[in-house]
């Protein structure tokens, strides 16, 4: 189908495209890499008046480290993120996750920012983005705040993202000492979103027990969470078998699990279990 | 689809239940509720802009409420169009009193057609979920004091 008739300017700074949004306000939506956005137009459930496109912000596209932190820019491609050496380094959830995420052309074009900001329920970003504990870095007409990444998914497609805001970047610390990341997915056939996705960013102590663990869940409720069942059952546990099966039975503890054709509640709940306990057991074999 | 609840509101059962029949609340309540106009005898017309986050579809609606026996039960029958696909419910509401205010239960049954059901099928129960909580939570606030 085609898209109702819209403007397009193409910001050349962040500064413009803020102006441009506080000038057009609810009549404009900030386009990304439009893989969420312009198929809605298509099918005319947005039809905005204006499409301020802040993907060719050069300022908005990179990957860095800094004193333990990393950053990436809002405007980096998910293959950017996929392709990242220094990801792969120090943050290797990110680049096992990408691949994950729809088909090539999507990762050459979608970006980390636009898909967060988008909040699909099902979209894969969000559970490792909570398993890090990151930092939504956002710009306004006021200036700049920083929302935790618990805080920033308010709903379904509903963020703490202000009418105004854009999401800038995106930033957390690096794990230390003896650090384990994964994660797994339970890929729908046809749309390749998550029926369930599970992160997992944990790390051991000297006696190889469980010192922290964080975990953060897609696909399974009307947005992403983390699951702070698990989380404290494995904290100071023996990273064996039986305790990560117990830990993985909190999945779903205290969310409503979503239902539709493909999965209902009952059997995504089962998914979210079994999905979570191979999640821990990948990343504690490599902590 | 199937959505089923209950929500209890910290008012007098008589009060809730007036408000439910009431259209300046119901238009209040009803998410996106642009329009409520009484056509005839527990029957409106509305004018609904529905949706979650950006995506959003603008409904016309019929609202009738049958099976009315304050104040304990009545049901609710929408049936929506829109652009792109349409809306048809029934729900029956519940009015039982607890505690000194007003446990509603409520279970309806919603089919929804044409394009918004073939893109939007994953997101549908947990928009009717979110829609209900809105309606829930509005309509504590109109009940209170």
């Amino acid at each position: 189908m085609i898209p109702a008739q819209f403007d397009y300017i193409a910001a050349k700074n962040l500064d413009e495209a803020l102006q441009l949004l506080a000038q057009h306000k609810d009549n404009a939506k900030i386009l990304a890499g439009g893989h969420s956005l312009i198929p809605a137009m298509k099918l005319r459930l947005m039809q905005p008046g204006v499409l301020i496109d802040i993907s060719k912000i050069k300022d908005l596209a990179y990957i860095r480290e800094e004193g333990g932190q990393v950053r990436i820019g809002a405007m980096t491609t998910h293959y950017q993120i996929e392709s990242s050496d220094l990801l792969r380094r120090v943050c290797p959830l990110l680049t096992d996750a990408a691949p994950h995420l729809g088909d090539v052309q999507v990762r050459n074009k979608g970006t980390l920012g636009g898909s967060l900001a988008h909040a699909d329920p099902a979209a894969d970003w969000p559970a490792p983005i909570l398993a890090l504990g990151a930092e939504m870095v956002v710009s306004g007409a006021k200036g700049e705040r920083v929302i935790k990444a618990e805080e920033f998914f308010v709903d379904l497609l509903t963020t703490a993202l202000q009418p105004g805001e854009i999401l800038r970047e995106i930033r957390f610390a690096v794990s230390k000492g003896k650090a384990g990341q994964s994660y797994v997915k339970f890929r729908h056939p046809a749309s390749g979103f998550a029926v369930v996705g599970v992160a997992v960013s944990l790390t051991k102590d000297a006696a190889d027990k469980c010192q922290s663990a964080s975990v953060g869940i897609t696909g399974v409720a009307a947005k992403a969470y983390k699951a702070t069942g698990v989380e404290n059952a494995l904290k100071g546990a023996a990273l064996d078998d039986k305790s990560l099966r117990a830990a993985a039975a909190h999945a779903a503890d205290g969310v409503t699990v979503n239902s539709d054709l493909f999965a209902s509640a009952e059997y995504r709940k089962h998914l979210a279990e079994i999905y979570t306990r191979r999640a821990l057991e990948q990343a504690a074999s490599r902590a | 689809m199937k959505i089923e609840g209950s929500h209890t509101i910290p008012a007098p059962r008589d009060r809730v239940f007036a408000a439910l029949t009431d259209p300046d609340v119901l238009q209040k309540c009803i998410p996106g509720c642009e329009e409520l106009q009484k056509t005839a005898d527990n029957q409106y017309s509305a004018k609904l802009s529905a949706g979650v986050g950006s995506i959003k579809a603008v409904f016309t609606a019929t609202v009738c409420l049958e099976e009315v026996t304050p104040p304990t039960h009545y049901k609710l029958v929408v049936e929506g169009k829109a652009q792109p696909g349409f809306v048809k419910g029934t729900g029956s509401l519940d009015l039982a009193e607890k505690d000194g205010g007003t446990e509603i239960n409520y279970t309806g049954d919603v089919n929804v057609g044409g394009m918004l059901a073939s893109v939007g099928q994953r997101m549908l129960q947990a928009t009717a979920n979110m829609l209900a909580g809105k309606f829930f939570s509005t309509l504590e606030a109109e009940t209170k004091g």
